[in-house]
Parts: C-alpha cells; structure tokens; sequence
C-alpha cells in the first residue's frame, strides 16, 4: 500500500489545522497532513539514520528505506516536505513512522543547538560552566566573562 | 554584584528557554538578542522573573528576563 504525508510546518499548523486533521484520496493512494518541525534536508537525512534506514540523498529528494517499507522525501517551491511510503504499511503505521522520524529530528536539532551554543559562547563573552541532563532536557549554564 | 549567568534548557524537541541570573537593569534585555544571533533563533515569548522586583539601591532597578526561543525557518 501507499501513503502519501503532507508534512506541514508546526509554525503553519494552527493556521492549516483543519487541513491537518485530514485524510484524503487522491489518485487512489491515501493523502494525509501532519505537523512537524521537520525542515533542514541534513538533520532529516541524520534522523532517518537514527530511526534504522539506510538513506540516500538526490537532488531535491531524501530515499530511506526500512525492512517492507520504503520513503520519498520531496520539498515543493514553498518549502514544505511530503514524504510517499510504499510497501508493508498503511495509514496508521505511516503516520507512525513519520512521528518516530519528527521525534528524532527534534533530537538532531537539540544536538545541532547545543553544538551552536558551545561554539560561539566564547566569543560572545560567554563561558559555559556548567552543563546538565534531566530527562531528555540539557540545561547549560552561561557565566558572563568579566568585563563583557 | 555576584557571576552573572544565563541558563539555557535545550528540550528534546529543540526548543530553548533562556533566563539571566544577576543581571541588572536594562543589560539583561541585550541577551536576548545575543541568544537570538548564537542560536539563530527567533524569541516567541519573554518576561521578568520574579525577581525584578528587588532593587539593590536606589539607582537601579535589577530586571531579570526569561526567554523562550526557537529556530528561524
């Protein structure tokens, strides 16, 4: 079976929220849109990788591919992705796949944050001094250099 | 006036909340900008701490800021 997911930026998602709850047919293959994050092709490539696909990038498109199901990734002029799933899934089990896939991008960009931070604290008169993990939540602590 | 501090919690999903420790008056609102450029981020919302009510002298009045922040599209 085949399932197609519009996948719609969070920030659009109030305004296309009517959209998002819905199901569509188009062309005899479900179409469906969801909210995410989702926007950077590398972090997406990066969180396909953690999600166990063996992914290959093209040109305006990302392929992963898992046991029985495989994925299309394509971003339209405006920017939004869709992803097409073929083979052993259906409705529920795609919109599955695609929250598992916006879980872990969420953890790339956590990871791509807190790298950005790292980086360019010092010269901005900032010292990191700390750094802590609750639950799923990092927490850095900032000291101001003196005289900054 | 002791260390001054900004503390940023990076959550799961990538979103960021900053707040500023012992910094006074209007210095602190300049960190907001600073965490946006850092973070290429754009603030969503922000407001004094319950602590910018204590005043140190008569001169300043301590303001401290709590920031939420997210990644520009």
């Amino acid at each position: 079976m085949s399932v197609s997911i519009i996948l719609v930026p969070i920030a659009l998602a109030a305004v296309a929220a009517w959209h998002a709850a819905q199901t569509e047919e188009q062309d005899g293959h479900l179409v469906c849109h969801v909210a995410t994050r989702m926007r950077d092709p590398q972090l997406l490539t990066a969180a396909l990788t953690d999600t166990g696909a063996s992914v290959e990038t093209a040109e305006g498109e990302v392929v992963a591919r898992w046991h029985g199901v495989d994925a299309v990734f394509r971003r339209d002029e405006q920017g939004i992705w869709s992803v097409h799933l073929t083979g052993e899934t259906d409705e529920e089990q795609a919109l599955d796949i695609v929250t598992a896939i916006d879980a872990a991008y969420g953890r790339q960009v956590q990871r791509a944050v807190l790298a950005r931070l790292k980086a360019r604290a010092p010269d901005a008169g900032l010292e990191v001094t700390s750094e802590t993990k609750q639950g799923d939540d990092i927490t850095l602590v900032l000291t101001v250099a003196a005289g900054a | 006036m002791g260390e001054q501090h900004i503390v940023v919690t990076i959550t799961v999903d990538g979103s960021v909340t900053a707040e500023t420790k012992n910094i006074h008056g209007g210095k602190c609102l300049d960190y907001i900008g600073l965490l946006e450029q850092l973070l290429e981020a754009q603030t969503t919302a922000s407001a004094y701490t319950s602590d910018y009510k204590r005043v140190e002298d008569a001169l300043t009045s301590p303001q401290e800021v709590r920031s939420d922040l997210h990644e520009q599209p």
